[in-house]
């Protein structure tokens, strides 16, 4: 997007790195490891600039690498086997898992969209003595993540990085956004970063510098699942033959200060089903220090365009199963972030001339046993070995180089047989709750084999109309109504739709309950830094004007998109974007052609995001 | 003999600053709790001796250091003279208000008499037979008490913490001039300036304190910012009501970017966390929302009041007294008639 | 314009929590300090931050000025705010390990900023301008910087410095805030002077990934260095540290008319005023 005439300053390094998670960290620990360990025995050169050691300069678009928000539970093997020492208590919030459980959660409002079976249920196990929730006899053992660790994933990123740079053989540079790739032909040949000094729409301001070109002999591309650099190769290059990005949940959590009295052991560990509507999932983990990490996932394939996770997360908070639990305590910190669930479905090409891709955005994460953030570290780590060789013989990073070691140790990994099994394991979803949930488990019990098939659809597909999704309990008129008020006054349908289901006033406590504004600056703060562009674009304003329930405005998780009164494009303010990247696949109109993911929002590499200490 | 010192600047004609009588007040708080004699220490121009004696029943002795190089600040003068009077004086205690002449040069003579300095000073408690002097920490979000061993302790007095002093009651301090020359100075005071282009916007002493959010230059209603509206309605507001003006950091930030803000707003109207935590009986605070920590800067504000579109504004909620849920900009035209 | 002078400039500064963060006290054995101190994300004091940037102008404006940044902190901490600092301008660290909090004693933190600066080969106190934010953000006492110029034996020390203008002989003017919004102007015949900083007018620096490499082959070394100190003060300590615990009983007033709100408003500002 940056403006190509001006005139630019750039530098030559052997590899740059575009994003600083678990998947760059799995990378760079054991290339600085194998670049130190090659220096007593005849140090490994650089390419660039030989009789030097490689230079290696890895771009965090985040500030102070916090930007993981996951509170992450993981079985931890490859990390693990990368720290054979590792000990919980070098890292804050981070322990031992000691006790898993599912729960399903029953309706304590009745007002939930439940199907007609999930409808029975309730009643059934209250006749059964259950008041509120059911405890699986069995916690499925796909779900099962013995011997592993919970922890936050910024806490441990820092963890990481702390470490590297100590190390000195790799740079890792936070708060610098990759803004486009340096591309000769289909070679990458290095990134560009973001242009500083500019105004909102990327106009030359005070101050202007313009972003710098980095040349690389290799470009590591591990920017996540909604990194902008990893679309871009996606939309050069197209998705391999049958593969796409469809399945998105968005993962919104809080931490909270857990009361003193609250019972739960330190390293527990609990999924939820049920509620607060049936597609969405819970989870619960507890970290040391009475602190717990709890969110939810509002997936892509939740029929309504009214997917609001902040208030279902409140709503979620307040089922008496767990509010017995946080009751008394105080949320302090909250966040937001996609996954791409399409797993190995969602499998671009892992590598070309001059570019290799690693971690979520390359189809790492497993979705049947909800397991991300140790595949995106294994797959670092075999780059990681793959570089190492390469630079040892001397060979330059091709796309036949790189296939022959990279790809080739992934197709015989643990990720991938992994990701292979969970392929289909949530097809059955997009035809339903049900159908789902027995998918998943005839998938977790067979290894794959047996799954509920189900047609492939984009994100914005799976949404209906209002009209259809509330049919049965909101009267056509009245949505019309609600939704021509939104038009003109702006606000989102949500509040208005949400209450006419049933769903209760969320009373503000200041403590567990507190208001979408005030979690973006508790524990924490938005990081908009003065001098970038927006990040955030609609790309064809007919498309919005067209679209009736701006689904964009329904699902953001910082209330960054708003309705504007009587404007029919929504205005986007950064200072509230958490980058989540929710609105791209949660775009109700697919706008700009046949691509990975169909969307009419642009989401461009700016620095920026959610920071805060205990995320 | 231990006593406490006031440090107080000072002119001949000139009577004493409110600031100067709560820093006095402050000694009497401290007194009662150390039982130690009060005497003042005057740093100025002219014949001081006046102004000592105008300070009857608050302090038992005064010493006063004079020179016409005194009559503006400058830190290497002040902490000169200050560290002289504390020699002469032989104090154990030594205060002055928290205005930016003794804040800059007090810590200097604190080191100078080989004391301990600590500043902003809100109150004085009696802790295990000592004296604790109580502050503000990470601006002003954890308060704390501070005890030390080692002396001269130097303190500085922040406004608004003490009652002012009753003088001139009783008998007239007995005045010790200490006479030394002033070391030689490699600077020289030009005077004040003003960077708010001329419009006095902030002033310390108003009864109100007006804080303007950045939802002044937002988008309204009719869907259009109304920037230079905004700036007449909150000038019109200020001159009418005699109030200072204060903005949030949103407000302050949009004003240095450019585009559509409040012209005059400058980094010395910003209120809060990072800007400044003014003391006024009332505080109106307009279009701001923000959370803790930014809404420390109310802190001390007695009386709040907000108006905001948004109920749940930070700024009111369990902050505020009273929130007006209305548009400010039809209020503002009120208040203007 | 570029003046033909040399200075050495000498930043003091640490890291602060970042100010949005929510803090708590709390006490562990015996001594005051916040939860979960070593997790919150750290920035560079924010006075101290337009110091910097003001640092890097006067060595464009100046010749062969040089920068050294002084900062008494926790290792890892000072390495992780490095990460972001090193972009935006070239400097020498001079790190001291030890711990950086509110609640720790100006007088020890000087006392090893002076140490420290003593200790900075080839630099010339003649020279040298003391830079530094005129508070903090974590102890806001302003005390500081005055203890380290007394150190050093530099009288000539300027607080709430929001424009320093270089001269071509080596002198310079600065602006300082008082009170009522206005600033104090004062000329000073050259360095040495400390000048404790408010905000400046600059702009933040951008990051500059070039300036970042040059800066961290220097700077990470530099960290590897740090020499521990303690700095405990001997009969100093701070107690009861706790929140305000202030919540106020907020009226809302909804769907009252403008007219009705201003008279409701005009009341409360007349009422109790004693004049
Ligand atoms: C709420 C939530 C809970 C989760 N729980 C779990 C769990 O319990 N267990 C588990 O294993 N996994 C979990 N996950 C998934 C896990 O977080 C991800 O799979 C994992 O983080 C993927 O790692 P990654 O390195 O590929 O990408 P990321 O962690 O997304 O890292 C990519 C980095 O690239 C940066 N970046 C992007 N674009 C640019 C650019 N243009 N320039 C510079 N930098 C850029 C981003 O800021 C980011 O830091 C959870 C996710 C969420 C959101
Ligand atoms: C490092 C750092 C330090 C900071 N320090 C401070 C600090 O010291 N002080 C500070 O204030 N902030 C500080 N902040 C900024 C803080 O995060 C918030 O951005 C800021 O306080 C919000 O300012 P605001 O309320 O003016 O603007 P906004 O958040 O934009 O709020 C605007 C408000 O105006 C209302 N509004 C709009 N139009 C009308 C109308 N017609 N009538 C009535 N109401 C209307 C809206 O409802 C909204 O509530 C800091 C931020 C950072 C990053
Ligand atoms: S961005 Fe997408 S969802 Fe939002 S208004 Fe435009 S078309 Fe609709
Ligand atoms: S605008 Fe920002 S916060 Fe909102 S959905 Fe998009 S990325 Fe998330």
């Amino acid at each position: 997007m940056s403006d190509t005439s001006v005139e630019r300053q750039s530098m030559e390094v052997d590899i740059a790195c575009v994003g600083f998670g678990p998947a760059m960290g799995g990378f760079l620990t054991h290339l600085s490891r194998g670049l130190k360990a090659a220096e007593a025995s005849g140090p490994i050169q650089s390419p660039t600039m030989p009789g030097a050691p490689p230079t290696v300069i890895c771009y965090e678009k985040a500030e102070d690498l916090a930007l993981g928000v996951s509170g992450v539970e993981t079985e931890a093997k490859a990390i693990k086997s990368s720290f054979p020492d590792f000990d919980p208590a070098s890292v804050p919030m981070t322990t031992w898992i000691k006790k898993e459980k599912t729960v399903y959660l029953m309706d304590p409002w009745g007002a939930s969209r439940r199907p007609l079976l999930v409808r029975l249920a309730d009643p059934i196990l209250r006749l059964l003595g259950k008041k509120h929730s059911f405890t699986l006899p069995v916690n499925p053992p796909f779900l099962h993540k013995k011997g592993g660790i919970i922890t936050a994933l910024g806490q441990f990123n820092q963890w990481v990085a702390g470490q590297l740079m100590a190390e000195g053989a790799v740079q890792i540079w936070p708060s610098m956004a990759v803004e486009d790739l340096l591309l000769e032909k289909d070679a990458v040949t290095g990134v560009r970063l973001a242009d500083q000094g500019v105004d909102k729409e990327g106009k030359p301001a005070e101050g202007f510098m313009p972003g710098m070109d980095i040349k690389a002999k290799l470009t590591v591309v591990g920017d996540g699942p909604i990194g902008s650099i990893g679309r871009k190769l996606n939309e050069k290059l197209g998705m391999p033959e049958g593969r796409h990005l469809w399945e998105w949940a968005v993962g919104m959590k809080f931490v909270v200060s857990l009361p003193d009295d609250c019972p739960l052991e330190e390293g527990t560990v609990i999924h939820t089903i049920g509620f607060p509507e049936p597609e969405i999932f819970g989870f619960f983990y507890v970290m040391p220090n009475k602190m717990a990490s709890m969110g939810i996932f509002v997936p892509s394939w939740m029929q309504t365009p009214v997917r609001t996770s902040y208030r279902y997360l409140q709503y979620w908070m307040q089922h008496p199963y767990l509010w017995q639990y946080v009751k008394g305590g105080k949320v302090s910190s909250f966040g937001a972030k996609s996954l791409l669930e399409s797993g190995i479905e969602g499998e671009p090409h892992l590598v070309g001339d001059g570019f290799a891709r690693i971690g979520e955005g390359s189809g790492t994460t497993n979705i049947l046993t909800n397991s991300g953030v140790d595949e995106a570290w294994a797959s670092g780590r075999l780059l990681a070995d793959a570089v190492l060789e390469l630079l040892k013989s001397g060979q330059p990073f091709t796309r036949e180089n790189l296939d022959k070691t990279y790809v080739a140790s992934r197709r015989r990994s643990a990720i991938e047989k992994g990701t292979r099994k969970a392929r289909h394991s949530r097809d059955g979803f997009r035809r339903g709750f049900l159908p789902g949930m027995v998918g998943m488990a005839l998938a977790g019990f067979t290894g794959g084999l047996l799954y509920v098939p189900s047609r492939e659809k984009a994100p914005h597909d799976m949404l209906i109309d209002l009209e259809r999704y509330y049919r049965d309990r909101i009267p056509a008129a009245e949505l019309r109504a609600m939704e021509a008020e939104c038009l003109q006054k702006g606000g989102t349908l949500w509040e208005k739709i949400l209450p006419r289901l049933g769903w209760p006033e969320v009373v503000f406590d200041g403590a567990l309950l507190i208001s979408h504004q005030d979690a973006l600056l508790l524990g924490g703060k938005v990081q908009a830094v003065h001098g970038y562009r927006d990040h955030v674009l609609f790309d064809d304003p007919a498309a919005c004007e067209a679209c009736r329930t701006k689904s964009c405005v329904e699902i953001c998780s910082g209330q960054a998109i708003a309705r504007v009164e009587g404007r029919p494009v929504p205005a986007f303010d950064r200072e509230k974007c958490v980058h989540c990247g929710a609105c791209i696949w949660g775009c109700a109109r697919g706008g700009r052609g046949d691509l990975a993911i169909d969307s009419n929002i642009a989401f461009l590499g700016v620095p920026g995001g959610l920071h805060s200490a205990e995320n | 003999m231990e006593s406490i010192l006031v440090i107080i600047d000072a002119e001949e004609d000139k009577p004493l600053s409110g600031q100067a009588l709560e820093t006095l007040g402050a000694a009497a708080a401290l007194s009662a709790i150390v039982k130690k004699e009060i005497s003042v220490g005057l740093v100025g121009s002219g014949d001081l001796s006046k102004v000592a004696t105008a300070l009857a029943g608050a302090a038992a002795k005064a010493f006063t250091f004079s020179d016409a190089a005194l009559k503006d600040p400058g830190y290497a003068r002040d902490a000169f003279a200050a560290a002289k009077l504390v020699k002469a004086s032989g104090a154990a205690w030594v205060l002055a208000p928290a205005s930016s002449r003794w804040s800059r040069a007090l810590p200097g003579a604190a080191e100078r008499c080989g004391g301990k300095v600590d500043t902003h000073i809100t109150s004085f408690e009696e802790k295990g037979g000592k004296a604790a002097a109580g502050r503000w920490y990470y601006r002003q979000r954890i308060f704390g008490k501070i005890l030390r061993e080692q002396g001269p302790w130097f303190m500085t007095i922040e406004t608004g913490s003490f009652p002012k002093a009753a003088v001139g009651v009783g008998a007239a301090p007995a005045v010790t001039p200490v006479a030394e020359a002033l070391p030689a100075s490699r600077s020289k005071v030009l005077g004040l300036r003003s960077l708010s282009g001329g419009k006095q916007t902030i002033k310390p002493d108003a009864e109100l304190l007006l804080v303007a959010g950045a939802g002044w230059t937002k988008t309204q209603k009719d869907g259009v910012k109304h920037a230079k509206e905004a700036e007449g309605l909150i000038l019109a507001f200020l001159e009418k009501y005699g109030a200072s003006l204060g903005s949030s950091k949103a407000a302050t930030d949009l004003a240095a970017e450019g585009g559509e803000a409040l012209t005059f707003m400058t980094q010395l109207h910003q209120v809060g966390q990072t800007g400044a935590s003014p003391r006024h009986a009332k505080g109106l605070a307009t279009c701001c929302f923000g959370e803790e920590p930014h809404v420390v800067g109310w802190r001390f504000i007695n009386e709040r009041r907000a108006i905001d579109l948004n109920a749940n504004c930070g700024w009111a909620q369990g902050k505020a007294d009273v929130l007006y849920v209305a548009d400010v900009f039809e209020v503002f035209k009120e208040l203007a008639k | 314009m570029s003046i033909d002078h040399t200075y050495h400039l000498v930043i003091c500064g640490s890291v602060v929590p970042d100010p949005l963060q929510s803090l708590e006290p709390v006490v562990t054995q015996g001594k005051p300090g916040l939860k979960n101190e070593l997790m919150l994300p750290m920035v560079l004091d924010p006075f101290v931050n337009h110091s910097l940037n003001e640092a890097a102008k006067l060595r464009e404006a100046t010749k062969d000025t040089q920068v050294h940044l002084v900062a008494v902190g926790p290792k890892a901490k000072l390495q992780q705010l490095m990460m972001v600092l090193a972009q935006k301008t070239a400097f020498n660290l001079v790190a001291v390990d030890a711990p950086a909090g509110g609640f720790i004693d100006s007088h020890t933190v000087a006392a090893a900023l002076a140490e420290a600066i003593k200790a900075i080969p080839g630099l010339d106190l003649q020279k040298t301008l003391v830079f530094g934010g005129w508070s903090s953000a974590s102890r806001a006492s302003g005390t500081t910087l005055q203890l380290v110029g007394e150190k050093l034996g530099i009288t000539e020390q300027f607080f709430g410095v929001d424009r320093l203008t270089p001269a071509a002989d080596g002198g310079f003017t600065v602006l300082e805030r008082v009170e009522a919004g206005q600033h104090l102007e004062t000329q000073v015949a050259g360095a040495p002077a400390v000048i404790g900083w408010a905000t400046g007018e600059l702009p933040e620096l951008p990051n500059n990934p070039k300036i970042g490499m040059m800066n961290m082959a220097k700077i990470m070394p530099a960290i590897g260095k740090a020499k521990a100190v303690d700095l405990a003060s001997a009969g100093f300590s701070v107690v009861d540290t706790a929140l305000p615990a202030e919540k106020r009983q907020t009226r809302v007033v909804k769907d009252m008319p403008a007219a009705a709100v201003a008279a409701e408003i005009k009341e409360w500002i007349a009422s109790g005023k004693a004049g």
